[in-house]
């Protein structure tokens, strides 16, 4: 039941999004200039339910084989609940390719669990800045950054 | 008087017998401490980074190769066919991985196409998509006895090596008891038929005995405590036990002050890779070696060497471990040893200490020296040697311009990845592999213009007030000082010029805008941005501060410049990855931290102007093809009489920061221009770095302003430039004679057509 409101959300957000960008007809979809602080109340909501979210951020795929490779492993390391490894795994990861939103989401939100919410936001922002983000990506990215 | 003689007789036995008894006691005690203490007291050992190749990764075809060359890679024609050797064709690079940790050694085809990895294959044609080749081990932490070794458990010794050594050391091992009369006689039959010595009575009981507590002299005196003290270690210890004590003890080389013990340390010493990576020839060499490790040494004596290797081969061929043919393919093949990779205990000094600093945070000097610890750093052997080959080259082109003058010229350098703060090469002196003062971390210099950009973002983040083209003063300043004296500052160029706008004060590095700037800001405001910056140092409050006279080390200059590299995070600097202890077990990870604290509105604007500072500014004169590829940035710094000559620069994702200067803090011919910015030219041209493109801020526009007034300007109006400004921030006003230069018909008609198309989507 939470599943479903918590994706009917998801789908709000999005669909007032789309709603807004077509009565703005100056304006290119962009999901950067998102200001998610408008949706503050939804998005809320979204970060008290942490499991659905990282449901969300799992389904996130890297470009490269070798970045998704790391995040396999990472993945499993997060599922047996050790996040030094899964963590160290996705900076690996980092090292490899900079420009994969999958590993910002990833470390937004293994550092939320860790109880790092300023290094949560933090690697949202950061993820903000990749020019290959979809927008998708950066719309989850932004409801990490909406944490400060 | 016979009474008298047999009780003298009686007294002298039991003397004997008590001192007999005491020794062995004490013997026996010595025994059990060291095998089950101080032999296992294992240095940490210090490892650069391993290379990661990457399928879909970036690399430069240079980098690698000079990767390989450090690891002692051998370039052959053809395809390589033995681990260490590699070869390039056209558009591939064929590596043959010696194998590290969970990487297992193969022959490996890269394929790379503009700085791309485009596919990685193994020798059977099937697709890998990440391979690593194995770190460079770059030092230790050494107890005061410097024997170094790396422990292995029992599971981790070849089962062929154990037979290998039982065959040439001991085959009576498992039916003796400590000392063997069988292998005695037989070696001294042996020995008397070749008229020489070609086999030792001694059991591996009496060689680990001996080993661990005689020294090498050969008298019967000795030979008597190293038979009572096998016989002690075999009543105490298992076979087993024994065998792994021998094989993690025995001494096989000496390199400088540093004592080579036991086979996994003598495995990655002569070949590099992990032990259970070995071939049957290769631990033949090295059991070879147990009978006289200088001797037999492959490096010293290749012949000798290579002729015991194969005796040792031949033993195992006698025994049936291996086939005639196995015999004649293992005896055909070179001894392909590498060059020992550092001969003294630090190859990188400078390096070295920053990762000792950085270990003294976590673990005391005793865990250093004898648990075993894996240090893996952020070292890029590569970036390193890049950085010891420029300064030395810029010295020498210096020397040759400057003459005398520079006698004595002094320097260090820094090179971090700028988006994590991971330290990947340091230098401290412009003689990098010396030890000695540190002048990376040690030297506290004052730091010339390369504060500038700290005043100027303090400015940026308030954009109601300022923006790239506001006008600052740079006409003439008279400040009062505390006790009535003036100061007034001056421009390098000593002129004044009056009002400029806010981007050609910073890019020309102009003293009297920029004092002025900071005045008005007022110190509070600027120690903001310190503080933000990294700086933890407290700025004092005389209005010089901003043009300079701040002091600081190369380090935490660095340190302060990462945030504004890194788009306005934060990431305090770190030269460890992980340690780990002996069994491989993950001890410690340094995490990536990350702290977001500039919005990257400002810091756009800044590193706008740190860009200029390559195109017009101070650090002119790269072409514009090389300014884009490494979207680089940076500040020069020279602080007064020209003591210090500093330069900050990032491109892709490194950071480098260089100083040049004396020690005793005289004056010297060179600017951060001159001086310190040449050794980041010559460095960055070697390294030729790959750059990531980052998302322009969203609320950044793009506006062409006059370079004099800072007001709209165009594009075909002379003296304009395109400058970002944060959204609404823009100046409005536009000179009536740049009215018709600013918009072109063309502009002007796309302007009429855009109103129309609006009108109509509206409706």
């Amino acid at each position: 039941m939470k599943k479903n409101f918590n994706t009917y959300l998801v789908a709000l957000i999005l669909m007032s999004l789309f709603l807004g960008c077509t009565s703005s007809p100056k304006k290119e979809t962009n999901f950067y200039d998102l200001e998610v602080e408008k949706f503050s109340s939804s998005v809320k909501l979204l970060l008290t339910d942490l499991e659905f979210l990282k449901k969300e951020i799992l389904k996130v795929n890297a470009n490269k084989p070798s970045v998704q490779r790391i995040l396999i492993e990472a993945d499993d390391k997060w599922m047996e609940e050790d996040l030094k490894k899964a963590s160290s795994a996705l900076e690996r990861g980092l090292r490899i390719a900079k420009d994969e939103s999958a590993l910002y989401l990833r470390l937004a939100h293994l550092r939320l669990e860790q109880g790092l919410i300023k290094e949560s936001s933090a690697f949202a922002e950061r993820g903000l800045l990749n020019k290959n983000a979809s927008s998708w990506e950066l719309l989850l990215l932004k409801i990490y950054s909406a944490q400060k | 008087m016979k009474l008298s003689l047999k009780l003298i007789t009686y007294l002298s036995l039991i003397i004997f017998s008590v001192i007999s008894i005491a020794y062995v006691s004490i013997l026996d005690s010595k025994v059990v401490n060291k095998l089950d203490g101080v032999l296992w007291t294992v240095p940490a050992k210090v490892y650069a980074r391993p290379l990661e190749l990457a399928e879909g990764g970036k690399i430069n075809v240079d980098v690698l190769k000079k990767e390989l060359e450090i690891l002692s890679y051998e370039l052959t024609k053809g395809i390589p066919d033995t681990p260490g050797e590699f070869s390039q064709s056209q558009r591939s690079v064929n590596i043959f991985i010696r194998g590290f940790g969970s990487q297992e050694p193969g022959l490996y085809r890269l394929k790379i196409e503009n700085d791309k990895i485009d596919s990685i294959k193994r020798k059977d044609g099937i697709s890998i998509d990440l391979i690593q080749l194995e770190p460079l081990s770059i030092g230790g932490m050494f107890p005061s006895h410097l024997q170094d070794r790396i422990l292995l458990n029992f599971s981790q010794v070849p089962k062929d090596l154990e037979e290998m050594i039982l065959v040439v050391e001991d085959r009576n091992f498992y039916s003796h008891k400590g000392i063997s009369l069988r292998s005695i006689m037989r070696a001294f039959i042996k020995n008397t038929r070749a008229l020489g010595i070609e086999e030792g009575g001694s059991t591996i009981t009496q060689q680990l005995a001996k080993s661990l507590f005689f020294s090498p002299e050969q008298t019967i005196k000795r030979k008597i405590k190293e038979a009572i003290a096998a016989l002690l270690i075999e009543i105490h210890y298992s076979k087993q036990e024994i065998l792994l004590a021998y094989i993690n003890d025995v001494f096989i080389a000496q390199s400088g002050r540093r004592a080579i013990h036991g086979f996994g340390l003598a495995s990655q010493f002569f070949f590099g890779t992990d032990l259970k990576n070995l071939s049957l020839d290769q631990k033949a060499l090295l059991v070879g070696m147990l009978k006289g490790p200088s001797l037999y040494s492959p490096i010293n004596n290749p012949d000798r060497a290579k002729t015991r290797r194969d005796l040792v081969l031949s033993l195992i061929k006698n025994d049936s471990l291996i086939t005639e043919e196995e015999y004649l393919d293992l005896k055909g093949r070179s001894l392909k040893v590498i060059p020992p990779s550092f001969k003294s205990l630090s190859k990188y000094p400078a390096f070295n200490d920053i990762v000792t600093l950085d270990l003294r945070k976590n673990f005391d000097d005793s865990d250093l020296r004898t648990k075993g610890l894996k240090i893996i750093t952020n070292l890029d052997p590569v970036v390193q040697d890049y950085l010891e080959e420029s300064i030395k080259d810029t010295k020498l082109q210096l020397k040759r311009r400057y003459g005398s003058q520079l006698n004595g010229l002094e320097g260090a350098g820094i090179v971090i990845d700028s988006f994590s703060g991971e330290v990947v090469a340091a230098i401290g002196s412009t003689k990098p592999n010396n030890y000695g003062f540190n002048r990376a971390i040690n030297a506290v210099r004052p730091i010339g213009s390369l504060v500038k950009p700290f005043i100027y973002l303090s400015a940026l983040q308030h954009y109601s007030k300022y923006n790239l083209s506001t006008l600052l003063d740079d006409s003439k300043l008279s400040v009062s000082l505390p006790g009535g004296k003036l100061w007034e500052p001056n421009n390098f160029d000593k002129k004044f010029h009056g009002n400029i706008p806010l981007h050609v004060a910073l890019s020309e590095s102009y003293n009297v805008a920029t004092t002025r700037l900071g005045m008005d800001l007022g110190y509070s405001v600027v120690q903001e941005t310190f503080t933000k910056l990294g700086i933890k140092k407290k700025i004092p409050k005389y209005p010089s501060i901003f043009v300079g006279s701040f002091e600081m080390t190369p380090l935490e200059a660095i340190q302060a410049y990462q945030t504004i590299a890194s788009e306005g995070f934060y990431s305090p600097l770190n030269s460890i990855r992980t340690v780990e202890s002996s069994e491989d077990v993950l001890s410690l990870s340094y995490p990536y931290k990350v702290e977001q604290r500039f919005r990257p509105e400002p810091i756009y604007l800044l590193k706008f102007v740190l860009k200029q500072t390559f195109i017009s500014g101070t650090a002119r004169g790269f072409s514009s093809r090389v300014i884009e590829k490494w979207k680089t940035g940076g500040k020069t710094g020279t602080s007064d009489d020209q003591r210090d000559s500093w330069f900050v620069g990032y491109a892709g994702n490194y950071l480098m920061v260089v100083w040049l200067g004396f020690d005793d803090n005289r004056k010297s011919p060179l600017t951060g221009r001159t001086g310190a910015l040449q050794v980041w030219k010559n460095f960055m041209s070697r390294l030729d770095p790959i750059a990531y493109e980052v998302r322009k801020p969203s609320r950044i526009r793009y506006e062409w302003v006059d370079t004099k007034d800072g007001l709209l300007s165009g594009e075909r109006c002379k003296g304009s430039i395109l400058i970002p400004f944060v959204e609404g921030t823009e100046p409005e006003m536009i000179p009536q004679n740049r009215k018709k230069c600013r918009i072109s018909e063309e502009s002007y008609t796309a302007k009429v057509l855009n109103k129309i198309k609006e009108a109509i989507e509206v409706k």
